[in-house]
């Protein structure tokens, strides 16, 4: 199974990993920023709710220690005191826990990017940290995506800078809900994302075209992955987030970067779990699968009765179709547990019950003639007899009276009280909170993790602290609110989009000569630059500007400005000038050019790969104008002395197979092949220096 | 009161090293401290460890680490009399079991260190453990108060003798394999077809041992959907053993064609039965119907004193992802998966015990079960 390599050795693997460098980090932000959990998270922040009557974040927290993490920071924000004194009491905060936990708490944090930017502030993080909600509930081996990011980032300097973790569950899946709907494109060999846009609700998708010209040969469009919400984040993350101060959220983030990929030259690669659990409980919708999944053991060892949490007296036994009993659990005569079912300690539960697919909490009084389906019940609650309950959520110490019956997704939040004899529609959503007493200033607290999500107030106001008994019932307490996730992310065939609608709008450029029109641009603007003596740093400004003006690839940018720098002297002086004059042109004024716009080229000539793609472009610049071959020597020269080109991508292009006749001819030009061999000179010399 | 004098000396030199540990270094208690975290550490990784089908690390590499934990807790922890430590002991035994339940090794370890007190203690007193253990009625009449009264009494060397014998209890441990697999050539004989399912370390080295001097065919039922059959016949055939593996469901079919049946376990429970790998049970009964004999490779650790009526720890459902992958989305909305890793097998099914003190019958279980533990000790 997932550990059976990686398991058994794991002390080992820490002790090594601690050589290498000191500890793995951490951030947990224990704050959703949005309200999708509204009314319920008035009364308790997210993070605290039970699942399977544990607390969120214990899950968060025993995911991250198993995986080896040894510190970790949780920032919380809404509700701080509350989840500080949760982690206090809790076992993370024993001298002996193998996770030190650190809390920081704020009122100042809107959104995860006030948290990271505070985290770059802080300077908190020393390498590689896995950023994580606190309310994500997962057993991932996350030791080979770590892996896998440690190489990346080795192998190619601080390119990558973060590590989606991904699960494969397909369009239809009870664990996918239809508002963290994903669509990537994805470099199929290195793994990089390419796109990342959220599909809720969309029938057509667009793709910028030049993803698709960014030199793999193979890609993947994906739609059946489930973003788990754990990345693994370089350092560089949270310094990019206090330099973007706009971005808000990981969303803001993986688009920005994507998009200004080619100018910060930042990569996000993916990693796809095979056989790890890994959701992020992110509406109540996914509080219900994440729920049954953990009773099903889909998230095993992390299951009820491993007591993971090691909270005093709470242990748990399973037994046979998944029923766990806590200690103290009394069921009446007659009472059925049918399956998936979960009853917390010292809850009495009366005659001819049924309950199937229910989580139970502690101390709970159910009556007699109680149906229970999908029902998630938390501690304290009073239940009376003839009671019906279908896919709801009920609160601490609520009160259902006697004959209710509440139908599919109805949330009943803390202390309120139902009925007797009234049924509630689907979705109803009842709080002890008016609907109304938020102040606006309350609203703009929680930015939303996406804008469309938002939380529409009831506008009917109903002043007076009277509660309508044709909502709660004559002996009820609580306020009717009007929206109801659950109601929001109802199921529906919207999501069965096909990836035929996609349509391909920017197919429409990449046949147009844009490139021409765009060199005459370059020209133009390096005339001027040179005319009005515009320093480098606008240039290079105009130049990307351009780019996206006419959505031209970085690599086409490169030949192009290659091209137009090489042809600055024919421009300039006409197209029929001899070798010596263009050599003694180009060399007084287009190696001060050059000298004068090195910073230029070292923007666009990063890698070795770009190297590479320069000096092909110069080469087929001199190849068409045969005379003048011996001026490559010198341009080659100059750019070598200005740093812009290395000697190992000069010697690369020139050892490399020449395809036509007159490359080869190009490459035995005399003066070309002396200053090869000085160059190899060079080397051996300073190779011998070492 | 010269006696108490007395005692509070022999006390205070007993502990002048830690004593004066304790002043050079303040009153950190590193050891403590550091004895603490090998627990917390012990305990996290037994409760992770249990993920998968079986045991991943070997049961007997558990025996062998629980061992030199309660070593470390005999040597380290702070104690005055047998009847201290013993509490530790089963203080600290309690929460390892609770770690992984389905892990019995553990506790089958902490009772031998208990048991082992007990003899030291009365070796120490001078009468004999043995004598202690035959309880009359009449005795237990007129003893009154629990025997746990009479580990009150201090003695010097008491701490330096358990420890020699635990020391003494890891060697043992360290031959077991050994001990069993050298009784192969007894039981595997020239041309014979033997059946073996999933993957058992002590049947591994056991078959390995018998193919030196024998040349015999062994069939592995694969033991979906885990598959531990397929490395088990990996590692065999490397060995030249000439092994065919099967499906379960042909299990019944080939047994006609089997001389002998060599299972290993998880478990040997107080009344014979087994608790071992799902599928067993399937395998016991096939055996049973074609009268072949089925043999139990178990050392002597995997004896545990519980019964099967235990349910409560007694399954172990893990992640249902190998028998459904988690991508069939649709299905999975629509049915229930489970993952059971063990099966019981009654003693009846059983032919043979292999344990590394010899072969044994199932009904022989239960006189083992009195001279490794002490029968107070089989509650926790």
């Amino acid at each position: 199974m997932a550990g059976k390599a990686g398991k058994p050795n794991r002390p080992r693997k820490a002790d090594k990993d601690e050589e290498e460098q000191p500890l793995l980090q951490a951030v947990l932000v224990a704050d959703s920023f949005n309200r999708r959990f509204f009314p319920i998270t008035k009364d308790q922040p997210r993070a605290l709710l039970p699942l399977a009557n544990v607390s969120m974040i214990d899950y968060t927290l025993e995911f991250l220690t198993s995986t080896g993490v040894q510190e970790t920071f949780v920032f919380c924000c809404w509700m701080a005191s509350k989840i500080k004194e949760h982690l206090r009491k809790s076992k993370w905060c024993r001298p002996t826990s193998p996770n030190v936990v650190h809390v920081i708490t704020s009122d100042l944090y809107r959104s995860l990017g006030d948290v990271l930017r505070d985290v770059d502030a802080k300077a908190l993080v020393r390498s590689d940290f896995l950023l994580v909600y606190g309310d994500v509930v997962s057993n991932i081996d996350i030791s080979q995506a770590l892996q896998e990011h440690k190489q990346r980032r080795n192998m190619d300097k601080n390119v990558s800078v973060m590590t989606m973790i991904f699960k494969e569950s397909p369009p239809g899946h009870k664990t996918r809900c239809e508002d963290d709907d994903i669509i990537i494109a994805m470099d199929g060999k290195s793994k990089r994302i390419l796109h990342y846009q959220r599909a809720q609700a969309l029938k057509r998708l667009h793709f910028p075209m030049n993803i698709f010209h960014s030199g793999s040969d193979e890609f993947e469009i994906r739609f059946d992955l489930l973003d788990c919400h754990i990345s693994i984040c370089s350092p560089q993350v949270a310094e990019l987030f206090t330099d973007n101060f706009d971005y808000q959220t990981k969303n803001d983030f993986v688009r920005g970067l994507l998009v200004n990929e080619e100018i910060l030259g930042n990569q996000i690669h993916m990693h796809v779990t095979k056989d790890g659990y890994g959701a992020r409980v992110s509406n109540l919708l996914m509080y219900d699968t994440v729920s049954s999944d953990t009773i099903r053991r889909w998230v095993y060892p992390i299951t009820p009765e491993a007591n993971f949490a090691d909270q005093e007296g709470q242990s748990c036994t399973h037994s046979r179709h998944n029923v766990y009993r806590e200690t103290g659990v009394s069921l009446g005569h007659g009472s059925q547990m049918e399956e998936n079912v979960l009853i917390g300690r010292n809850t009495m539960i009366g005659a001819n019950c049924t309950i199937s697919n229910t989580v139970i909490g502690a101390n709970c009084v159910i009556g007699d003639n109680v149906t229970l389906d999908r029902a998630y019940i938390w501690n304290r609650v009073h239940i009376a007899d003839d009671v019906k309950v279908k896919q709801s959520v009920i609160c601490d110490n609520v009160e259902v009276k006697h004959g209710v019956v509440l139908n599919e997704q109805c949330v009943l939040a803390y202390n309120v009280v139902v009925g007797p004899d009234i049924t509630l529609p689907e979705g109803t959503v009842l709080s002890m909170h008016h609907p109304d007493e938020e102040d606006d200033e309350d609203d703009d607290e929680f930015l939303s993790d996406d804008n469309d999500v938002g939380y529409r107030k009831d506008k009917t106001k109903q002043k007076g602290s009277l509660f309508n008994p044709a909502e709660v019932g004559s002996e009820g307490k609580g306020y009717r609110w009007k929206t109801s996730s659950l109601e929001d992310t109802e199921e529906d065939d919207r999501a069965q989009f096909t990836l035929s609608n996609i349509t391909w709008i920017s197919q429409v450029y990449s046949n147009c000569s844009f490139p021409s029109v765009f060199q005459n641009e370059v020209h133009g603007t390096l005339q001027r630059g040179l005319d009005e003596n515009i320093s480098c740093d606008n240039l290079v400004l105009e130049i990307n500007s351009l780019k996206y003006a006419y959505n031209i690839s970085l690599k086409e940018v490169m030949q192009i400005l290659i091209r137009v720098v090489l042809e600055f002297p024919f421009h300039q002086q006409g197209a029929q000038i001899s070798t010596a004059q263009y050599s003694s042109h180009l060399l007084p004024v287009s190696m001060t050019l050059l000298k004068k716009w090195a910073p230029v080229f070292k923007n666009y000539v990063k890698r070795p790969q770009d190297q590479l793609d320069c000096l092909a472009s110069m080469e087929e610049v001199f190849l068409e104008r045969e005379t003048h071959w011996a001026a490559l020597v010198k341009v080659l020269m100059s750019m070598y002395q200005l740093e812009i080109l290395e000697e190992e991508g000069i010697m690369h292009w020139f050892n490399q197979g020449s395809t036509t006749d007159k490359s080869q001819q190009l490459r035995r030009n005399q003066g070309l092949l002396k200053f090869i061999q000085w160059l190899q000179e060079a080397e051996e010399s300073s190779e011998g220096d070492e | 009161m010269p006696s108490l004098l007395h005692q509070f000396w022999v006390d205070l030199l007993q502990d002048l090293p830690r004593f004066t540990e304790t002043l050079v270094k303040m009153p950190g208690a590193d050891k403590e401290t550091d004895l603490s975290e090998r627990i917390e550490s012990f305990l996290s990784e037994l409760k992770r460890c249990g993920s998968g089908a079986g045991s991943l690390r070997g049961s007997a590499e558990t025996a062998r680490e629980t061992t030199a934990l309660l070593r470390r807790i005999t040597a380290q922890a702070r104690w005055g009399n047998a009847g201290d430590l013993m509490e530790i002991i089963r203080k600290e035994g309690r929460r390892m079991t609770a770690a992984q339940p389905s892990e019995t090794t553990v506790g089958n370890m902490v009772r031998r260190v208990l048991k082992i007190i007990r003899e030291e203690y009365a070796r120490s007193r001078g009468s004999t453990e043995e004598a202690d253990q035959q309880e009359s009625l009449h005795k237990l009449l007129t003893s009154g108060g629990s025997s746990e009264d009479n580990f009150r009494q201090h003695f010097a060397h008491l701490k330096a003798n358990v420890i020699e014998a635990i020391n003494e209890l890891l060697t043992e441990l360290e031959g077991t394999t050994d001990n069993i697999s050298m009784q192969a050539l007894e039981h595997i004989h020239s041309n014979e077809v033997i059946m073996t399912i999933g993957r058992s370390r002590t049947v591994e080295a056991f078959l390995k041992d018998a193919a030196r001097k024998r040349k015999f065919h062994v069939m592995v039922a694969e033991c979906a959907p885990f598959c531990q059959g397929h490395e088990m016949a990996t590692s065999l055939s490397k060995e030249d053993i000439e092994t065919t593996v099967i499906p379960d469901a042909a299990i019944f079919a080939v047994m006609s064609r089997v001389n002998k049946v060599i299972i290993g376990t998880q478990t040997v429970l107080a009344n014979g039965g087994l608790r071992a790998v799902n599928g067993t049970h399937t395998l016991a009964l096939a055996a049973k119907h074609h009268s072949t004999p089925l043999i139990v490779c178990a050392p002597m650790f995997k004896l545990s004193p519980q019964f099967p009526n235990e349910e409560d720890t007694f399954h172990k459902f893990v992640s249902p992802h190998e028998v459904l992958p988690f991508t069939e989305g649709e299905i999975l909305s629509k049915v229930n998966a489970h993952g059971p890793v063990f099966d019981y097998v009654p003693p009846e099914l059983i032919t043979l015990f292999i344990s590394n003190i010899g072969g044994n019958a199932p009904s022989y279980i239960y006189r083992l079960m009195s001279e490794l533990y002490h029968p107070e000790d089989h509650e926790l």
